[in-house]
């Protein structure tokens, strides 16, 4: 499975080369064969996923196609309500959320033909960025065991990189799409506040949340991106804004595009290794045609400290009763970052989602009005070893996931699409990669400019080295 | 329940950071214009 892509392999069917049972057969072998020690998987539904692609089958044998992911496996974030499945949001309880209705961004990929290999692994409520959990197993590394995967959809990511399905689902409230996607060498897209429906996924933050694509190239991205966006009924967030075309314009190169270069916060205390390939990331583009121009911007850390104050508070909110009721069950880290939600207040958070409008106003107008996209790396380092999640004091605990994740954190704020591309790989072998920010809506800008960055630089090619 | 440590000072420096930057909003703002200002900013689609 890892020399598929989504693009590929939807062809390979739909071309009979290959069959949604074959696919699927492979996807569930590897996962038997590698899931034991990378811990992507929370619940695998073997059974459910050959019954659908023995039914996809027979439908392609007449002739009669779902739509573009007809007999593509794929895997969602144990966050998703997925009709039939447990959904645990990473916690001890299996049925820990459920939904009136199926998850709108998987009941529109399974619509158009994908198949639900099962459940992934998260961090305990998409709680912290590092992809550890303590009741279902740390996520690892693919490129490096015992380092960490990133999170909170640290299975999606590890799952897409290890090849054990084509693409996933993810869910970024702080960089959780983002984080894992650059641990683990894949590409991770968070689109604008509202583009991608929320509905029938657990909720964290609702006004920071976004349900995402996970994928092993930009291309493979921006398809499960046209079929999961669009106004929803079931999400009042949702936009009605009519969804472009992502894949027309694709390959349509970066000559004339402006890159804003940020001078200040995102560079500042990034490993070398890191920010010397975002930089040489930066000259490839430069030499495919895009003018970079670098220039400060609005300073980050009040938007991530404007999203750390609603954040906390809607997640207090959110998790109220499993706080109150079981707080033995939470992750100490947890407890503690719910903890403090409880006690900001309301005049502090109210003021938090008043400062964000006119902070995203300065931001669009500062950085867009003469560029079309923002570049900047997602992770301070290359993914640190697990233990660096998972010992020491809370309080230094708390303290690291914060600073993991201070490069993402304001793009929710600022409702911003950001997509994450790999970048290179560090000398211990572990994923570089960049952010890619463009102005709202902006997401075919964006993608556009990843596949351009992706095709010249050929990073996706590469495979963690796991058979 | 144990708290951690760092917990009182990091709700201040939230609580400061919020002040700070809050010192002079305009009395008109409220949260809606956020997703005014996601429209206003909107790339043209070609």
């Amino acid at each position: 499975m890892t020399d598929w892509t989504i693009d590929s392999l939807a062809g390979a069917i739909r071309g009979g080369k290959i069959s949604p049972v074959e696919a699927t057969e492979e996807c569930l072998a590897r996962i038997r064969r590698l899931d034991p020690r990378l811990r992507a998987f929370i619940t695998l539904d073997a059974a459910g996923a050959l019954g659908t692609a023995k039914a996809l089958e027979v439908e392609a044998t007449a002739g009669r196609w779902r739509g573009p992911l007809h007999g593509v496996p794929l895997a969602f974030k144990d966050l998703c309500h997925v009709r039939g499945l447990p959904t645990s949001c990473g916690t001890r309880t299996p049925e820990y959320f459920a939904a009136e209705h199926e998850c709108t961004a998987v009941g529109r990929l399974t619509d158009a033909g994908a198949i639900t290999l099962g459940k992934l692994n998260m961090t305990e409520l998409a709680m912290g960025p590092f992809g550890d959990n303590a009741h279902h197993g740390h996520v690892q590394n693919p490129w490096r065991p015992g380092h960490v995967s990133g999170g909170s959809s640290s299975g999606s990511g590890a799952a897409v990189a290890a090849g054990l399905c084509l693409g996933a689902l993810g869910s970024d409230t702080g960089g959780s799409i983002r984080l894992p996607a650059a641990c683990c060498g894949i590409v991770g897209m968070k689109a604008t506040y509202g583009r991608v429906s929320r509905a029938g996924a657990m909720a964290l933050s609702w006004s920071n949340d976004h349900v995402g694509p996970m994928a092993s190239t930009v291309r493979d991205a921006a398809l499960l991106l046209q079929i999961i966006a669009g106004r929803d009924p079931r999400d009042a967030t949702s936009s009605g804004r009519a969804v472009p075309d992502y894949l027309a314009g694709i390959d349509r190169g970066v000559s004339g595009l402006r890159v804003t270069v940020p001078e200040n916060f995102f560079f500042q205390g990034v490993d070398a290794e890191m920010a010397a390939g975002v930089r040489e990331a930066l000259r490839t583009l430069e030499g495919l045609g895009a003018r970079l121009r670098e220039s400060r911007v609005p300073d980050p850390q009040v938007m991530n400290d404007v999203c750390g104050v609603i954040s906390r508070c809607e997640g207090a909110a959110v998790h109220t009763r499993l706080y109150r009721e079981r707080p033995e069950e939470l992750h100490p880290v947890v407890r503690a970052r719910l903890d403090l939600g409880f006690r900001i207040p309301a005049h502090d958070y109210l003021q938090a989602l008043r400062l964000r409008a006119r902070l995203t106003r300065a931001f669009i107008a500062e950085v867009f009005a003469g560029s079309d996209v923002l570049i900047a790396p997602v992770i301070p380092e290359p993914a640190p070893p697990l233990a660096h999640a998972t010992e020491g004091p809370i309080a230094e605990l708390v303290q690291r996931q914060s600073h993991f994740s201070r490069l993402t954190r304001s793009f929710n704020g600022l409702g911003l699409p950001a997509l994450s591309v790999p970048c290179g790989v560090s000398r211990s072998g572990l994923p570089l990669a960049l952010q890619i920010v463009g102005r709202p809506f902006g997401e075919a800008t964006v993608l556009r400019v990843g596949h351009a960055y992706e095709q010249s630089a050929g990073w996706h090619r590469r495979r963690p080295p796991l058979d | 329940m144990s708290e951690p440590q760092s917990q009182p000072a990091e709700l201040a420096n939230l609580a400061a950071a919020i002040e700070r930057a809050g010192r002079d909003l305009a009395l008109a703002e409220e949260p809606s214009r956020f997703i005014a200002a996601l429209d206003a900013g909107a790339e043209e689609q070609e």
